[in-house]
């Protein structure tokens, strides 16, 4: 370690103003205090501080991220085989799903990576953490059977125009790693829907998600047609702990909670726009099923608690909506900002007969809307204190 | 008598915590005022180098307020004006003679005079100084009618001395400084005290309202206080005083001299025996910290650890201090420590990012604890602040130095010390407080 420090203290000077690399600084200053924490003083009052900084926070997300990587690797193992006939074991389906998750990863860090440093260097500011979460978010929204290039274009979409083109981390309107997934699902959609791409297997291999099962039938309840699909096992306990296609850190709601109370408990998360987003989608799917009768729609039917563990729904409410910079940041905005994605969520996957899915466009269009949430909010505790003044 | 007990804040659990014992400090040899700690003051000094002083008498006037003077914290010589950058006065230093002499005004009585002549006669002794109004947090204006005047007789401010201990003993003096204020107000004097205060000094007056508050800090912040018990509105204006100033006025009154006494409390990780020391307003830091701290580099800050200020090149205290803070200057690089499981030793935090729990005698230094970034919006800011204000939007206001946006979010019923715990919580390492001082300076500047 002390070797690692002194060496960093004999280049540090080629890196401030003055030295030849100066214009490579913030690249340095980064890897520096990557390595170690920064000694960074306090000036004026406060003049001591709280041990929490923004790298500490995005570890955290990492972290509640893990439980749902893991099992997306494993499950991208397990579909494999289950697809091609062969009984595996375990480990051997871990290591051929992280044979399939790991060149994803790196593209993405290597990509976002390369326009984090890049920005900061044309700007002259700090490499900002964010893409440490955005850089694994975005291969978990992905199939795994996503062809590298389009990871490395979607990327750098999510991260040039997403977040970059705002001022970085902390100004973005939209979440970087939805912005990358959205740019794929309009620019390629043959690579990210349909219901040839979420097994990793022989080519021709067709099998559709749970979503997509209900999507293409008419006048039958989803709950029936979920039942009578053989080829995988749809029903609900399944389908909560995650063994069913889909992208790759998305399937298991188990791993999802888990992830989700590490964000809670570690108040990095905010519960408000979680819990805002169950009770919006429950609610709404609650008004559909008794719209069910009148329709053919079997979209309709889905009974609540099968529509939080299908699709993206629960990963989405966790990981994407709660992105503190691109929510609402006042806690009565977090509220509706959470219950509006839920109700759009429920709303798409119905009445959006094209694409079942409804959670990345509704969140995309929240995040374009948080700010007039907040504005309202705002504005209400501004009427309060007008009143007060008035009395 | 009513109830205040909030919930939100935070009390720092910071090492040093001040003993109630009062320590021995060497004897004050000279002392000082420091005229640029006043906000929005352009002092004219009248005095210069070499002249001699009283113990009350003016050092210099405002030049916008001439009627306001700052009377002489010690009789002697002045012995050094100390000038900054763009001649700011930094400070007035006087060498005191070993017999002080005092300027001696004629006491009045306070049940026999009406108010106007109460302010004059605070004026004519050079106290005014001594009270402040909110908003802005500067030295009140003697034309205005404040609707209430808040004396907060519980300091919530880490390593703060207990005014329930500090004011013991003291019932008769504090009793006429509270006489005094209640004839300035048309309103109410509110005097907040601990739940548990039982110094009678605290709990037997009859001019005041008595609050008895409990919770973390700030609860005990006069801002807080206003902003629960008597809102500021638009136009309006509180006064405010410091409990030991309103000991300082009573006795000026009784007495017709300037008793610059006051006590402190020292204290923080870097002090080896953190207690009370019986001082004098301006008095030397050097006088009451010496031998009193660790071995090593540390940081000396007058006041408190969040709002006060690290003494540089003028070692005195200011007018309005009541503690001298110490803590360690550290350089430490933790080797990946933003990966570190943590622990309650190396690891204060209120977002529950860490393992363990947070200790209640953390030794802080003055590391940043990380990289300044954007704001990133994780609750840090709300879960402190005790106020239906919305900080967000505040500081956002500012940023976009909208002065009607700000007034309508509220910036006028906080200053710095108020929100000084979102600072030392933000994981960005904003300082919330010095943007909303930012942000008054631009309403101050374009009123």
């Amino acid at each position: 370690m002390k070797f690692i420090k002194r060496l960093h203290d004999q280049i540090r000077p080629k890196f401030e103003d003055g030295g030849s690399w100066h214009v490579m600084h913030p690249l340095f200053e980064a890897w520096d205090t990557f390595m170690f924490n920064t000694d960074e003083q306090t000036e004026t009052g406060p003049h001591i501080r709280d041990s929490v900084d923004i790298k500490r926070v995005m570890i955290i997300v990492v972290v509640a991220l893990l439980p749902a990587t893991i099992f997306g690797i494993l499950n991208t193992g397990y579909q494999e085989a289950l697809a091609a006939g062969l009984h595996r074991t375990w480990i051997a389906n871990f290591l051929s799903g992280l044979q399939l998750f790991v060149p994803i990863v790196l593209v993405s860090y290597a990509t976002g990576g390369f326009w984090e440093v890049l920005f900061s260097i044309v700007r002259k500011h700090k490499v900002d953490e964010g893409f440490l979460v955005t850089g694994l978010l975005i291969p978990l929204i992905m199939p795994a059977t996503i062809p590298l290039w389009q990871v490395v274009v979607a990327t750098s979409f999510g991260v040039v125009i997403g977040k970059m083109i705002f001022g970085g981390t902390g100004m973005n309107i939209f979440n970087p790693a939805l912005t990358a997934r959205a740019f794929i699902f309009f620019a390629y959609p043959g690579n990210i829907s349909g219901d040839k791409v979420w097994v990793a297997a022989i080519d021709g291999f067709s099998g559709a998600t749970a979503l997509s099962v209900p999507a293409g039938q008419i006048s039958q309840h989803a709950v029936t047609l979920l039942d009578s699909i053989k080829q995988f096992d749809f029903s609900w306990f399944n389908m909560f702990m995650g063994w069913i296609p889909g992208s790759i850190g998305e399937t298991s709601t188990l791993m999802i909670l888990i992830g989700a109370l590490i964000l809670v408990g570690t108040k990095v998360g905010s519960w408000r726009v979680m819990v805002g987003g169950v009770i919006g989608l429950v609610l709404t799917a609650v008004i559909m099923n008794l719209a069910a009768p009148y329709s053919t729609n079997s979209m309709l039917t889905i009974p609540s608690h099968y529509h939080l563990v299908m699709g993206g729904f629960m990963f989405g409410i966790v990981f994407m909506a709660t992105d503190p910079v691109s929510a609402c940041y006042t806690n009565g905005g977090r509220w509706i900002y959470g219950i509006l994605i839920g109700f759009l969520t429920v709303i798409i996957r119905s009445v959006n007969p094209a694409y079942p899915e409804g959670t990345m466009l509704a969140i995309l269009l929240m995040n374009a809307f948080s700010p007039l949430i907040d504005y309202f909010v705002v504005q209400r505790n501004i009427k309060k204190r007008v009143a007060r003044y008035a009395q | 008598m009513t109830y205040l007990r909030l919930k939100k804040g935070h009390d720092i659990g910071i090492a040093g915590i001040p003993e109630k014992t009062y320590i021995e400090a060497g004897s004050v040899k000279s002392v000082a005022l420091l005229p640029n700690e006043f906000l929005y003051v352009k002092p004219k000094l009248l005095v210069k180098e070499g002249d001699m002083v009283k113990c009350g008498d003016p050092l210099f006037i405002d030049k916008q307020n001439p009627n306001i003077k700052w009377a002489s914290p010690g009789g002697g010589i002045v012995s050094k004006i100390q000038f900054g950058p763009r001649r700011v006065v930094q400070s007035i230093e006087i060498t005191l003679d070993e017999e002080e002499s005092y300027a001696q005004y004629d006491a009045i009585s306070i049940a026999d005079s009406d108010r106007q002549k109460l302010i004059d006669k605070i004026l004519e002794m050079n106290l005014w100084p001594l009270i402040r109004q909110r908003p802005f947090n500067k030295i009140a204006d003697p034309k205005d009618t404040p609707k209430s005047i808040f004396i907060s007789g519980c300091n919530t401010a880490p390593l703060a001395g207990d005014n329930n201990y500090i004011l013991d003993g003291c019932d008769e003096a504090f009793n006429v400084g509270l006489a005094l204020l209640a004839k300035l107000t048309e309103g109410d004097v509110h005097l907040a005290i601990h739940e548990d205060a039982n110094s009678t000094s605290l709990t037997s007056n009859d001019n005041v309202r008595i609050h008895r508050i409990n919770g973390p800090h700030p609860v005990g912040n006069v801002g807080i206080l206003i902003y629960h018990m008597d809102p500021l509105n638009p136009h309006e204006v509180v006064w405010t005083c410091e409990p030991q100033h309103v000991l300082t006025l009573g006795r000026a009154f009784l007495t017709g001299k300037y008793d610059p006494a006051m006590t402190i409390t020292i204290g923080g990780p870097s002090i080896e025996n953190p207690g009370y020391i019986k001082t004098r307003v301006g008095a030397p830091v050097e006088t009451l910290s010496q031998g009193n701290i660790k071995e090593g580099n540390h940081r000396l800050i007058r006041g408190d650890v969040l709002t006060g200020k690290a003494i540089t090149n003028v070692p005195y205290l200011g007018l309005y201090d009541t503690s001298l803070s110490c803590i360690p200057e550290s350089h430490e690089r933790t080797f990946i420590g933003w990966l570190k499981p943590g622990s309650s030793k190396r690891i204060y935090s209120l977002m529950q990012t860490y393992f363990g729990s947070n200790s209640s005698q953390f030794s802080f230094s003055t590391l940043l604890q990380g990289g300044k970034r954007a704001l990133i919006p994780f609750n840090a800011w709300e879960d402190v602040l005790p106020m239906d204000i919305l900080p967000n939007p505040l500081y956002r206001a500012i940023l976009a130095q909208d002065i009607d946006e700000m007034e309508k979010l509220g910036i006028l019923e906080v200053v710095e010390e108020d929100v000084a715990l979102c600072s030392f919580a933000c994981p960005s390492k904003i300082d919330l407080g010095g943007a909303i001082r930012q942000g008054l300076d631009q309403i101050v500047k374009e009123d």
